[in-house]
């Protein structure tokens, strides 16, 4: 067997054994920041078009129902991206906590 | 003798204590010539207390380490047998006609290798196109191959069986792979191999490919693995694979150019370049050498030293080595072997005969293995633009019949067959002329393992004494790899650094200093590591499970908020959901049903997501499988 050979079974044995483990706050922040951007942005891309007479943003603005303040308008969009990282965070973070701990279970119980 | 002595020579005192016991006949020594006899000789000496560097062989291993000492201020005294520097490197001369002793292509992925010939030669560098067939069947083949090419000089009968064999070989490879043809034939299939490497491996070779070793494969093209291929894709694009395949650097005249150069700059910094100067004996004291026996225009002389560094084959100096070493070291050394080649240089009466730098020939009716096309290397190697000049290398064994055909005769037998091919005509072949080059090939043969490492462990004993180069390693290494060990042989002497010379091969990355038997896995464990957290298999219970409970919780959480704020119509908007989720409202009651349906959908995607992406990634670690073997493929000539 040639070295090169090991390297190539080393590299299929880490794709199908290893495990990834993933970083439970490096994860929260990018949730974060992806979800208060995609806010932001999509409250001020409401705002610069305008409402032409209506109402701007009436279903976006439903999410004021959850983000105390939060409304279609530049300073709500600010709000918006505060609470959409927040929760992002949260979710991010617990998401891959609970990933990361049923993944290190099922591998200690020896699940393939 | 000492039981540190014993320890320092584990292997050696093995092969010893088993001669002791009557399975080798340790007999007297071989070479010991009584101190008694010898003649009185002048002696070259140095000023006590100063170093002095005394370097047998001004190859490129030599002369770099040469140079390295010169720039640090030292001064060397380096002995070449020829008349001309370069050894294996060499470009040799007939009548203004250059010509490349086996075609270098400057190439390497060695900064410091880099930056000498940048310093050294500055803008001689050509930057030349690369262009090379094989001429198989009375036809000519791009290499590296291209399958529309192969496909038109084969006919689809052959492609689709070299195709056929090539999946049965994938499918059912050898299990073993001892050997080149098995190595060959696992990655390619064994048709291809007959096809485009046997004959042609076996020309070069003399040997059968059953019988060369597959580790020599695995080190010359082990920079294109499917773990390099792999990092080149996440760190820096391999560029520099495909800038060697499609275009190369070559000095105006010849890599000899570069010796040259750098012999001056060694005369110029006050060290000494001796050509025409033979190795008589290499003289010892304990694990020490003193000196170095010559013999230079039928003079003797004895060039004394404090540090040695050899390029000559490594078999040549442990025998020349006075007092000789255990007879089990020389023997060992005897049956190390090499395989030489010789050129047949024609100067032919056209301008232009084939657009080629050089091509391989696989056909076994014609003795020659490869033809180079000189002029296409450089216009400067050709003195006359109307003329061209071609170098046909024959493979041989030094003493065998065609080593030992006069120069006239081979001259005659390459017309011909350049003839027969259909490259030149006889006719047009006005002049012609040989050189032989020894040892060009350190032989990875069954046995050469084991006969290597009791060399090296004796030649690693000598205190002041490094062995370098190709020949003196024994390993089948480039110019740019022979003038590392040449670079880190200075160092070790110099400035106490442990760079095992011996590792120095075709690995991309040796730049790091050894420190002890672990160090060299260190890179490997780091690349493991890198390559788990890029790699690693997303556990796809576990990403359920977690998606699952986030959009669960979510959606329980968004249902209550607006439950619990209450209002003459609650959620009209989030209870749009019960369009998709049977039973769902924004109620008490809904929110838990809108919990469960969220934990479930959360699942199903998560888990679904995490096969989808292990697949991907199993079928991406394929694609880059299929890569390195192309890479493989479009090396593997170059390297033989």
């Amino acid at each position: 067997m040639t070295p090169r050979d090991d390297d190539e079974r080393e590299i299929e044995r880490l794709v199908e054994t290893r495990l990834l483990r993933v970083n439970a706050l490096s994860f929260g922040i990018v949730a974060g920041l992806v979800a208060g951007l995609g806010l932001f942005v999509a409250t001020n891309w409401l705002v610069l078009k305008g409402g032409g007479g209506h109402e701007v943003g009436p279903h976006l603005s439903l999410l004021a129902q959850y983000f105390v303040g939060y409304s279609v308008t530049f300073v709500g969009s600010l709000v918006g991206f505060v609470w959409a990282f927040a929760c992002g965070l949260v979710v991010g973070y617990v998401g891959s906590w609970l990933y990361n701990t049923v993944a290190r279970f099922r591998h200690q119980r020896g699940a393939p | 003798m000492t039981p540190a002595f014993r320890g320092r020579y584990p292997l050696l005192f093995q092969v010893l204590d088993g001669a002791s016991r009557g399975h080798l006949n340790l007999g007297q020594p071989l070479r010991h010539e009584p101190q008694s006899e010898r003649p009185p000789v002048p002696a070259t000496t140095h000023e006590p207390g100063e170093r002095s560097f005394v370097i047998i062989g001004g190859g490129p291993a030599g002369l770099t380490a040469a140079y390295e000492l010169t720039k640090l201020g030292k001064k060397a005294t380096v002995l070449e047998r020829r008349d001309i520097p370069g050894g294996l490197a060499r470009t040799e001369t007939y009548k203004g006609f250059y010509f490349d002793m086996g075609g270098h292509r400057f190439f390497t992925k060695s900064e410091e290798v880099e930056r000498v010939w940048r310093e050294v030669l500055q803008d001689e560098f050509l930057l030349r196109p690369r262009l090379s067939r094989i001429y198989y069947r009375k036809k000519f083949f791009y290499y590296p191959l291209k399958a529309l090419d192969a496909l038109a000089g084969l006919g689809p009968v052959e492609a689709v069986l070299i195709m056929a064999s090539y999946v049965r070989w994938r499918l059912l490879p050898h299990r073993e792979e001892d050997t080149f043809e098995q190595w060959v034939t696992n990655r390619f299939g064994k048709r291809l191999f007959e096809t485009f490497f046997k004959t042609y491996t076996e020309k070069v070779w003399g040997i059968p490919c059953s019988e060369l070793k597959a580790e020599w494969a695995a080190q010359r093209i082990k920079d294109l693995s499917l773990k390099t291929v792999l990092v080149s894709l996440f760190v820096s694009p391999g560029k520099k694979v495909k800038t060697l395949i499609e275009e190369f650097h070559y000095p105006r005249l010849g890599p000899g150019m570069m010796w040259s150069a750098v012999t001056e700059r060694v005369e110029a910094g006050g060290g000494e370049v001796r050509f025409g100067t033979d190795v008589l004996r290499i003289q010892r004291r304990g694990d020490a050498i003193e000196g170095v026996r010559i013999v230079r225009g039928g003079r003797e002389e004895t060039v004394r030293g404090t540090d040695f560094i050899s390029s000559m084959p490594v078999t040549e100096l442990v025998r020349r080595l006075d007092p000789p070493p255990p007879l089990p070291v020389l023997e060992a050394a005897r049956k190390l072997k090499y395989r030489d080649f010789l050129t047949v240089c024609l100067i032919v009466d056209k301008p232009d005969l084939f657009p080629d730098n050089w091509i391989y020939v696989h056909e076994p009716d014609v003795r020659v293995a490869r033809i180079q096309n000189f002029k296409n290397w450089s216009p400067d190697m050709v003195p006359d633009p109307g003329k061209t000049s071609l170098g046909l290398e024959y493979f041989c064994n030094e003493g065998d019949k065609l080593w030992t055909m006069s120069d006239a005769e081979l001259v005659e037998l390459g017309r011909k067959e350049i003839d027969r091919i259909g490259l030149a005509r006889y006719a047009d072949v006005e002049d012609g002329c040989v050189f032989r080059v020894p040892k060009s090939y350190p032989v990875y043969d069954s046995g050469y393992a084991e006969h290597l490492a009791v060399v090296r462990e004796y030649v690693d004993g000598l205190t002041n004494c490094a062995s370098v180069g190709r020949n003196g390693l024994h390993r089948y290494n480039n110019q740019d790899h022979s003038m590392l060990t040449g670079m880190y042989a200075v160092r070790n002497m110099l400035f106490g650094e442990k760079n095992d010379l011996w590792s120095v091969n075709a690995d991309l990355e040796y730049h790091e200093e050894v420190a002890g038997p672990a160090a060299p896995r260190s890179m490997d464990v780091l690349m493991q590591r890198a390559l788990a957290v890029l790699l690693a298999r997303l556990d796809a219970v576990a990403l359920g499970v977690s998606a699952g409970a986030v959009s669960g919780a979510l959606l329980f959480l968004m249902s209550v908020i607006l439950v619990a704020k209450g209002g003459p119509v609650v959620g009209p908007t989030l209870s749009l959901l019960g369009q998709y989720l049977p039973g769902y409202e924004v109620s008490s009651l809904g929110s838990v049903l809108g919990l469960a349906y969220g934990a479930l959908g959360g699942y199903v995607l998560g888990w679904t997501f995490a096969h989808a992406r292990n697949a991907a990634m199993l079928g991406y670690v394929a694609l880059l499988r299929w890569r390195a073997r192309r890479a493989y493929l479009r090396k593997l000539l170059d390297e033989i």
